[in-house]
């Protein structure tokens, strides 16, 4: 094992890592703003993934287009959910959890039966393989990267300098106070759930094109969000973008040095002692 | 829970437990007798498992009504089975020892990790659970020269050649069943149960009583642990075979559910969740693509209808009748 | 528990007994109607095999009832399938048969699939005289208890020898393979099985990686194979949409070596996953599409299900097809009489050749279905069989 693997690791790490970001960012979002966990979350990226089959495979349109429409779709099914499923049970976590549950193995087995079960490829629209200086780069991973952070840098924004994301801050940080200051939180959870449900689609587009798509496919951006946001922090988004670099660095490092199995062991060990040493993360804060 | 309307608002408490006696009779009677009415083997079977889910989720009940929500409590369930199992197949015991230290292995286990996973609460505790869970499957898979990995172990001998066919197991089973839930019931309407309502509802006030919080939630938490083992055991010299495969996440989540669908609040809950949701995958099997949405849509309308579980169908129907008149 | 609680509890449980006792009332058995069983894992990560298993199974009913049924002495029967979900687990696999053994009546199970549930199927099947038509590699599966129970597809053991000789023969040059395989029983039990035929072909082992499912990104595992210095990529029994992903994963990467799977065939979806990248990919098959038996089960096939064909499905189909054959002949629905006839069956031609059975020595009981394999290659789009092998 020589220096020349880092260039690969590093390239690998950070394409996994854009992607895992975009799916844990909805995560601790709808964790940190309603308190809820939402075990659908990978569904939303799963249908993401779908959304885009149909719009670039099935109906065959550009892929410029194709792509962007995948985010309001998933947004407006997140917001169909938000109404169902989850509004009415604001405040009680567990049986949210479980209805959570409910709704991804719904969403899931849904899904084989519209679609069936088989993997499917949606293929490419950038085939080439670029290569520097004795470096492969598939050019479709190339972009699908460059979509992400550019989704990423979107939302930060978003957060960080509109009335909206300053809100959704507010209401995250300390809901009473929220509230008392007149920020309408139920506005802020139907905008947080299309955010978090889009973003997460947008994902399962990506993560679909690179890899491939089947209905339980959910279930891994899931796991990964789960454990990003273990070691971010709930409700952190800094926290979760920290956590995404982290675990697709370390995935990365790891499989490649060590193996899938050492891997596994490792990442769920790092959890546990993350969890007794510092439960709420690196970025964020203890609550009482 | 108002008992001083109950015990105003209730008739004649003598004719009350009188009822409550015969009820228990016939039920008694009925669990004992229908297995000989039929033939088939299948719904012995289901009863079967039926009964050995009970125990698990009873005592996962243990945990939940002390606000702790595990979800690796399948993972101590393998610790038994494969201790259990390995006990018999590799070093030739008899069932009572293996299934005796079904219980102790895994409540040793929760006696030393315990104290540990015990400091967190809520979330954090569901999500160190978990993460407990899959290792512990990971460790069932890759410990090959132990466990036999993936593949799991064979031909494990049914407790006493007796007990080879499903309906004499049902009665094993069931007698199981009833010790085991019938323990955790008495666990939990005597003082300890009252202190882990008190717990639930919040911790710093049980400390104040002077109850030594964690060392109790530890002590809790190692009877359950110990009681889900036994399930592991049963299952495991029922089948005859068991694989890492059936401990992991998926099972946890049942148990949970087990306790979240009957209903959190009583015992009778994951009794009602287990009896339900292993047997609702029996009633559906006509339907075979849609039994598992069918499945994901019942867990949601029974949260947002019934989220007090199942068992407020029942109270509710006893409303109605005029044993409960005047609770209202 | 309070008061209130404990007669909820009571109702409960008198009600969901009342339903049970309201489900015990049998389905009225039809006349000339033949319930063929079927076990497969139609729910969670093993689908695809149980819909293998559905859908063979489906076109060789629907072949033979349109044919006018299968005749047993005097009577003609028309089948019809029964199928029931596995969950991939023992239980499930014992629920399954006795659900189809002691509520439907059933005589002949097709399936399961994998391992555990056939161990579950067979323990229950056996006492109950019942036949049962599986796959499963576990070498638990076949022993010499197993009086009623046959496997229909040969075993990695059967074929990785002829294989990798094969390989060894037509790529003089390449001497090492790296083996990625799932972390689970198939990567435990196949993949030594495979390294030891390697070996006994003059090549070596230089890497053998696991994954646990779910995984999407084989990129880092490729490398480790690579920086050790594999020309031959095998991809033993990983599932054709991982398969898919390696391939094409491992030619992004640059990789220019052979990729070959001793395992599968799941040659229709690593096709679509991987695209042009499938160029030039090698696969172990089990039989020929361009053979009138094999034209025709593609046909019928491709008439009923979209998606691509799954590769286990012939097994299932030719499974139902030996089992007519057997009753045909039995002329009695009695299984001692059917199993007589499955056992002397050899010669009769089917979709993988003519019928031949093996493993008295292997598992000491000649339950063993062996065929004759093919070497199938994947060239501009179109996967096609190069060479014919024989089983071990």
């Amino acid at each position: 094992m020589s220096s020349n693997l880092v260039i690969p690791i590093v390239f690998n790490g950070l394409s996994l890592s854009a992607i895992y970001i975009l799916v844990a960012l909805g995560f601790t979002l709808v964790f940190g703003i309603m308190r809820v966990i939402n075990f659908a979350h990978g569904e939303f990226a799963m249908m993401g993934g779908f959304a885009l089959f149909i719009c670039y495979v099935q109906l065959g349109l550009p892929y410029w287009l194709a792509l962007p429409l995948v985010v309001p779709t998933v947004g407006l099914i997140g917001l169909v959910a938000e109404r169902i499923v989850f509004r009415p049970l604001y405040g009680q976590e567990l049986p949210a959890m479980i209805a959570g549950l409910g709704l991804s193995v719904a969403l899931a087995d849904g899904a084989v039966v519209v679609f069936d079960v088989h993997q499917r490829n949606i293929p490419s629209p950038f085939d080439d393989i670029l290569t520097v200086s004795g470096f492969t780069f598939p050019e479709d991973r190339v972009i699908v990267m460059g979509i992400a952070v550019a989704a990423l840098i979107a939302f930060w924004l978003f957060i960080q300098f509109t009335s909206i994301g300053l809100a959704l801050r507010t209401v995250a940080q300390d809901r009473e106070m929220a509230e008392a200051q007149g920020i309408d939180t139920s506005a802020t959870y139907r905008i947080t759930f299309f955010l978090a449900t889009a973003m997460a689609g947008l994902a399962g587009a990506l993560f679909a094109q690179i890899y491939a798509l089947s209905p339980y496919m959910g279930l891994v951006p899931l796991v990964k969000a789960f454990t990003i946001v273990i070691i971010g922090g709930l409700g952190s988004i800094a926290g979760a973008a920290l956590g995404g670099i982290l675990l697709g660095m370390s995935e990365s490092f790891l499989n490649t040095f060590y193996g899938a199995s050492v891997a596994q062991f490792a990442s769920f060990g790092a959890i546990m002692l993350l969890l007794i040493l510092r439960p709420w993360g690196l970025l964020g804060r203890p609550e009482v | 829970m108002r008992p001083a309307n109950v015990a105003v608002a209730l008739p004649a408490p003598a004719r009350q437990r009188a009822l409550k006696w015969v009820l228990l009779g016939v039920l008694a009677a009925a669990l004992l007798i229908w297995p000989l009415f039929t033939h088939d083997f299948f719904y012995t079977h289901i009863a079967t498992l039926v009964l050995l889910y009970c125990i698990g989720g009873a005592s996962l009940h243990l945990l939940v009504r002390m606000g702790q929500l595990s979800l690796g409590h399948a993972a101590f369930m393998g610790i038994g089975g494969y201790t259990s199992a390995l006990l018999s197949t590799r070093l030739g015991w008899p069932f009572i020892p293996a299934f005796v230290a079904s219980a102790i292995v895994p409540a040793l286990v929760a006696l030393v990790l315990g104290p540990i996973l015990l400091r967190l609460r809520g979330v954090y505790f569901v999500m160190i659970t978990y993460s407990f869970g899959e290792l512990v499957r990971l460790l069932f898979n890759e410990w090959q020269s132990l466990t036999g990995g993936a593949d799991g172990i064979f031909q494990i001998p049914p407790p006493h050649p007796f007990l080879a066919t499903s309906r004499e197991y049902y009665y094993f089973a069931l007698l199981m069943a009833v010790l085991c839930v019938g323990f955790t019931g008495r666990l939990l309407s005597s003082q300890t149960g009252r202190f882990i309502d008190a717990i639930r509802e919040s911790d710093r006030l049980a400390q104040s009583s002077g109850v030594p919080v964690l060392r109790f939630k530890v002590m809790v938490f190692v009877i359950s642990c110990g009681l889900v083992g036994m399930q592991g055991s049963l299952m495991a010299h029922y089948i005859h075979y068991l694989s890492p495969g059936a401990f992991g996440f998926s099972e946890s989540l049942n148990f949970l559910v087990f306790n979240v669908i009957g209903g959190m609040q009583t015992l009778a809950g994951p009794i009602i969740g287990a009896a339900f949701l292993v047997s609702l995958p029996e009633l559906l099997r006509g339907w075979v693509e849609l039994q598992r949405v069918l499945y994901g849509v019942i867990l949601i309308v029974v949260m947002l209808y019934l989220p007090g579980g199942l068992v407020m169908i029942g109270r509710r129907a006893l409303e109605l009748l005029p044993i409960g008149k005047g609770e209202r | 528990m309070n008061a209130k609680n404990w007669w909820a509890g009571a109702a409960i449980a008198g009600l969901t007994m009342l339903a049970f006792v309201l489900m015990m009332g049998a389905p009225a058995v039809q006349a000339e109607e033949l319930k063929i069983g079927a076990v497969g894992t139609l729910s969670g990560g093993g689908t695809e095999w149980g819909k293998a298993l559905q859908r063979g199974l489906t076109v060789a009913i629907d072949e033979i009832n349109e044919a006018g049924g299968v005749k047993v002495g005097n009577k003609t029967y028309t089948l019809k399938m029964i199928m029931y979900d596995d969950q991939y687990t023992a239980q499930g696999g014992t629920t399954a048969a006795i659900r189809l053994i002691n509520v439907d009546g059933v005589k002949f199970i097709i399936g399961p699939v994998g391992s555990p549930p056939a161990l579950g199927v067979v323990a229950v099947a056996n006492p109950a005289k019942v036949i049962v038509l599986s796959d499963g590699y576990s070498g638990k599966i076949l022993t010499p208890e197993s009086k009623y129970n046959f496997r229909i597809q040969i075993p990695t053991e059967y074929f990785a020898p002829g294989m990798a000789k094969w390989l060894a023969k037509t790529y003089p040059k390449a001497k090492k393979v790296g083996f990625i395989s799932p972390n689970d029983a198939v990567g435990q039990t196949l993949v030594p099985v495979q390294i030891e035929a390697y070996k006994a072909a003059g090549i070596e082992t230089v890497s053998d990686e696991k994954f646990d499912r779910g995984m999407a990104d084989f990129t880092p595992l490729i490398t480790r194979m690579v920086a050790r210095g594999a020309d031959i990529f095998e991809l033993d029994g990983d599932a054709p949409g991982d398969a898919g992903l390696m391939v094409k994963q491992a030619r992004q990467m640059g990789y220019k070596g052979i990729i070959i799977q001793t395992g599968g065939p799941g040659t229709d979806e690593i096709m679509r996953v991987a695209g042009k990248l499938a160029d030039d990919f090698l696969t172990y098959d089990l039989f020929d599409p361009a053979d009138p038996s094999g034209a025709e089960f593609v046909k019928r096939y491709r008439a009923q299900f979209t998606g691509p064909i799954n590769g286990l499905s012939p097994i299932y189909y030719n499974g139902m097809k030996i089992l007519a054959e057997a009753l045909r002949r039995a002329g009695s629905l009695d299984t001692d009489k059917v199993k007589g006839e499955l056992e002397k069956l050899d010669g009769f031609q089917t979709l993988f050749g003519p019928v031949r059975w093996d493993g008295k020595e292997r598992y000491g009981v000649r339950h063993q279905l062996v065929h004759d394999f093919f070497v199938t290659q994947v060239k501009d789009g179109k996967a096609k069989p190069i060479a014919r092998v024989s089983h071990e």
